[in-house]
């Protein structure tokens, strides 16, 4: 194994090494709570409405720090399984127009896996996404002897040509992959063995992205998935609320017929199915195991069109299928989903964070009326142990970039929250994979803008107050909040996007589209 | 090059770290006046070794220090340099031994840049000038963590480490009281990760405690034996938040004054910002647990010293917390290890920058707030006083200092009035005996010189009585809270005649 296959079977496990002490996990949540507290009802209030969003703004911290330690409780839950469970299997490869040599890759290693009895489908919607080549893909199904489902009728986006496919096809379980995701030859002999179990519903398997180190934003996506699909993904397995992700994954016939196919109604088509195949019932199954390996966007453009539909996705469950009021969920369920989704409603709350400080250079006003010292004594604890604990439970993985690409995307978030809430109507735009050439800059135009009317807040407080140290704690938050935003600006300069190591092969991406996934 | 070499040059390298408080300490430390704490190391550690034994247990401290103070001061004189030199010998003693712990918890990398933060900070070079035990104490705790590490790392049993850490910690709590919170900090780091100890280290350990008790307790037991204690130091505040991160400030960034303290202190959001950029992917060999070991001797240490000033007694300086500043630079420099190479960098000259500047305006600023210049005051005194004046001194304990510089003739007396030869504390201060006292204090005498320093709570009652029973002549600040007032008391003879010079 030479330097390379080291690294990336580290990679490919690593992430998945997860759990913390509880005790730790216990401490963090006292230490959050106590923070709270202390902040909502000791510290003399300031200015009423920024105290309101700053504890606005504190309660949804809480609820993701309380929700992630109850995820993450434990992570290392296993169901039945049965080894000579081998039931029929329809493979279904989405397919709409990426390139034939990508497909033909995919297809190849569907057709190679090792499992006696399955059959591979090409669901071709080439044709009616009006691509050139899908012809080519008809041809590639002839040469490796899989059916090729070519839809002539467009309507409903990749759900509508899963649900096409059902239809055609009869075998009890059904694998679906992205036309960019090669499975593994061991992939349907390590995931059916747990329906075995007929309440088993689908089995979901992480999300691994072979060019993570492509570049500057493919690694740091990468790093974003690996908190997800690491500790998270692992401790929803347990509440039996793993997520459902679209690719790599092995679901059952009858569940997913039950619930009407693929939802076609969210752009967040698999998200809501696994939803409601949670609410009829049937049990989820995550296995930690990288058996497929797919490709990360390689720009911002492509990656904030990403984001933007994970976001809509997840902010429509909160907005039209609200997991609180469903029937048949269980309560850890409810907690789970509406967590997943809430994650996207972080971008509202990063603006209210970095807009504080920036208001007190222009006005003056405060949340809080305490001394900076008294504030750092209890945040701080509760920050550097949260952070700590985030390091334990995923070993290690979580980094600084990733937290700046999540917090950096808070104007993406706010585009998907505004157009969510007011039920406006947003396109299923199919994730470019390739990297796109132009100008991002324009995508940290809020950003930058943040960054300018810090430095010119800070004269203007020094004017009107003269040197204080709540204009030096209020500069120093402001220069934070703009460190942060430099992994997202960073991804947005023109000469960065080739900014890959250079310390093992590339793995490089040709021009692709695929269908999204949903996570949070 | 060839291995020598490279032992050659690392041992050069830290020769040069060891030279840098050397010379400092020529070019600024070692010609600052005297403190008040050091003149009670002087004058305690020039008594009988009997005798310092029953006064350092008065003054709720260890004898170590004074002892080997008596024998140094045989030894290299009677100046205030020559007591000065054995502080500094242990603080360059420190240096070499940091860097030997950093090594063996971490790599060399990380036991250098420590090293050098120690022999740059200027927390260490104010205490390695200091006539006190804090560098001893410091000493003593670096190498009694290094026997403790190797114990953790060691595949096997070794008596002989097992027996230098038992002597490394009976010298320690003999240095100072505070090395029992070190000892505590390294049971809860065994108590956390005792899988990662030998078969049979809870036996040795207990072993060792029980060794370390068993020399201490004799000394225990005088204390005991004589009673309470003699309260001949300042009083000290019970902490807030604010000296919290003050101490934490001081220990890197030294002494300074409000104004830049507020700086320093309101920048606290940066230090998010430090651990935000050790979240890099280190999956597999992260969580040392040396790592957990020195965070844990840092908050433990902090914490039960700042919590059992509410519940004790007030505890919280600085300078009894000095041990953990080793684990602090050792914790500094394993963290930049873990950014990329490029913020690893920047952090490390940005630090070493700053701790350099606030070094050089601890040295240059005649705001420095530790500064206590009893040695300008006092010449002043010389030059002025006759023996028809009185010299007053509030808080009492600072006649120490001021002895050791005065030469007048004129008597000197504090408020409240105090012998300091005499058994027992200091007489607490009654604002109904402060009008009998003064009359007491000076007598019949032309001129009183009133020096104020070291605020008991009272300093303002005895000022205010002054200003309005007297004529003042003249006032003069020579450091932070050192103040001499001179008031007229009588204008029957010339010599009343006092001008400020």
């Amino acid at each position: 194994m030479n330097d390379y296959e080291k690294e990336i079977t580290a990679v490919r496990t690593s992430f998945l090494k997860t759990g913390a002490p509880r005790i730790l996990l216990a401490f963090n949540a006292a230490l959050a709570l106590a923070y709270f507290l202390v902040l909502a009802f000791l510290f003399p209030i300031g200015n009423r409405v920024l105290f309101v969003l700053l504890i606005t703004g504190e309660i949804f911290h809480i609820w993701q720090v309380l929700t992630f330690l109850y995820t993450v409780w434990e992570t290392e839950h296993t169901f039945v399984q049965s080894a000579s469970f081998q039931p029929p299997v329809d493979v279904f490869i989405t397919v709409a127009g990426e390139p034939t040599a990508l497909v033909e890759k995919t297809v190849a290693a569907a057709r190679a896996m090792d499992y006696p009895n399955f059959e591979v489908h090409i669901l071709n919607d080439g044709f009616v996404a009006g691509k050139d080549n899908w012809r080519d893909i008809e041809t590639l199904a002839q040469k490796y002897g899989v059916h090729c489902i070519t839809r002539t009728i467009a309507g409903g986006a990749k759900a509508g040509n899963i649900n096409n496919a059902l239809r055609l096809t009869h075998n009890p379980l059904v694998a679906i992959f992205d036309a960019d995701h090669i499975p593994h030859a061991n992939f349907l002999q390590k995931t059916s063995p747990y329906f075995v179990d007929p309440a088993v519903g689908f089995v979901q398997t992480p999300q691994f992205y072979k060019n993570y180190n492509e570049n500057y934003l493919t690694k740091s996506s990468w790093e974003q998935q690996e908190l997800f699909f690491g500790p998270i993904c692992k401790g929803k397995n347990r509440l039996n609320a793993a997520t459902m992700c679209g690719t790599n994954m092995l679901i059952s016939r009858p569940a997913l017929v039950k619930v009407g196919g693929m939802c076609t109604e969210s752009i967040a088509e698999d998200f809501v199915t696994g939803l409601l195949m949670h609410a009829q019932g049937y049990r989820s199954v995550y296995h930690p195991e990288v058996l497929a390996e797919g490709l990360a966007t390689e720009d911002l453009l492509t990656y904030s069109k990403q984001q933007f539909r994970w976001a809509r996705g997840a902010l429509d469950v909160i907005f039209r299928y609200n997991p609180l009021f469903m029937r048949g969920l269980s309560l850890p369920q409810k907690i789970q989903y509406l967590s997943s989704a809430s994650f996207y409603l972080s971008g509202a709350f990063v603006v209210i964070d970095a807009l504080l400080p920036i208001i007190y250079l222009y006005t003056g006003m405060v949340p809080v009326q305490i001394d900076g010292m008294l504030l750092a004594a209890v945040f701080l604890p509760y920050l550097f142990f949260t952070l700590y604990v985030i390091q334990r439970t995923s070993n290690f993985t979580f980094t600084f970039p990733s937290l700046g690409f999540s917090m950096g995307a808070f104007n993406i978030h706010l585009k998907a929250l505004w157009k969510a809430a007011t039920f406006q109507r947003s396109g299923f735009s199919i994730t470019e994979k390739s990297r796109a050439s132009g100008n991002f800059l324009p995508l940290v135009k809020w950003h930058i803008l943040y960054i300018a009317a810090a430095l010119v807040g800070v004269p203007i407080a020094l004017l009107r107050e003269g040197y204080s140290a709540s204009l030096i704690n209020n500069g120093a938050w402001v220069l934070l909040t703009s460190i942060i935003f430099l992994p997202f600006i960073r991804a947005a300069l023109p000469d960065k996007a080739k900014d890959a190591s250079t310390a093992v092969p590339q793995t490089r991406a040709v021009k692709t589209h695929t269908y999204g996934t949903i996570r949070g | 090059m060839a291995p020598y070499a490279v032992k050659v040059v690392r041992g050069l390298l830290l020769l040069v770290l060891m030279c840098i408080p050397i010379a400092l300490s020529v070019f600024f430390f070692a010609g600052q006046s005297l403190r008040l704490d050091e003149a009670q190391s002087l004058w305690q550690s020039g008594r009988s070794v009997g005798y310092i034994f029953t006064l350092v247990a008065e003054d709720v401290h260890v004898p170590l220090y004074h002892v080997l103070l008596h024998f140094w001061r045989i030894a290299f004189g009677n100046t205030v340099i020559a007591a000065r030199s054995m502080s500094l010998v242990f603080y360059i003693l420190s240096i070499p031994a940091l860097y030997a712990l950093g090594a063996l918890a971490y790599n060399r990398r990380v036991g250098f840049f420590a090293a050098f933060l120690f022999s740059i900070s200027p927390f260490m070079n104010w205490y390695g000038n200091e006539i006190r035990m804090y560098t001893l104490f410091t000493f003593f705790v670096i190498l009694n963590q290094y026997f403790f590490v190797k114990i953790l790392k060691s595949k096997e049993h070794s008596d002989h480490v097992w027996a230098l850490y038992t002597l490394t910690a009976i010298l320690g709590v003999f240095s100072h009281y505070f090395f029992f919170l070190s000892l505590a900090s390294q049971a809860v780091f065994y108590f956390l990760q005792r899988k990662l100890f030998l078969e049979g280290s809870l036996r040795r350990f207990v072993y060792a405690m029980l060794i370390v008790c068993g020399v201490f307790l004799p000394w225990g037991l005088y204390v005991l034996h004589l009673g309470q204690a003699a309260n001949q130091e300042p009083l000290l505040a019970v902490p807030t938040t604010i000296n919290l991160f003050s101490t934490v400030s001081q220990f890197v960034f030294g002494f300074q004054n409000d104004n830049i303290n507020t700086v320093l202190l309101s920048l606290w959001p940066i230090t998010i910002l430090f651990a935000f950029l050790g979240l890099r992917n280190r999956a597999g060999h992260a969580s040392l647990p040396q790592t957990q070991y020195f965070l844990i001797t840092l908050l433990v240490s902090i914490a039960i010293a700042f919590v059992g000033s509410f519940i004790v007694a007030p505890v919280f300086v600085s300078r009894y917390l000095i041990f953990t500043v080793p684990s602090l630079y050792l914790l500094l420099a394993s963290m930049f290890e873990s950014y990329s190479p490029k913020w690893a960098q920047l952090a490390r000259y940005s630090i070493a920058a700053i701790m350099i500047a606030t070094l050089a305006v601890e040295i240059a600023s005649p705001t420095t707030p530790v500064k206590e210049n009893y040695e300008e005051a006092s010449a002043y005194l010389n030059s002025h006083v006759t023996a028809q004046d009185v010299v007053v001194l509030s808080a009492p304990f600072t006649v120490y200092p001021v002895q050791y510089y005065y030469r007048a003739d004129a008597p000197i007396t504090t408020l409240p009035i105090w012998n300091q030869y005499s058994y027992g504390p200091i007489p607490a201060f009654n604002a109904a005996q402060l009008p009998d006292q003064v009359t007491q204090a000076v007598g019949s005498s032309q001129n009183v010189y009133l020096l104020l320093s070291y605020n008991q709570g009272y300093e303002t009652n005895i000022k205010d009585y002054f200003d309005s029973h007297y004529q003042r002549l003249y006032t003069a600040t020579y450091s932070d809270d050192l103040t001499l007032y001179v008031y007229k008391l009588r204008y029957d003879t010339s010599a009343t005649q006092v001008t400020a010079r």
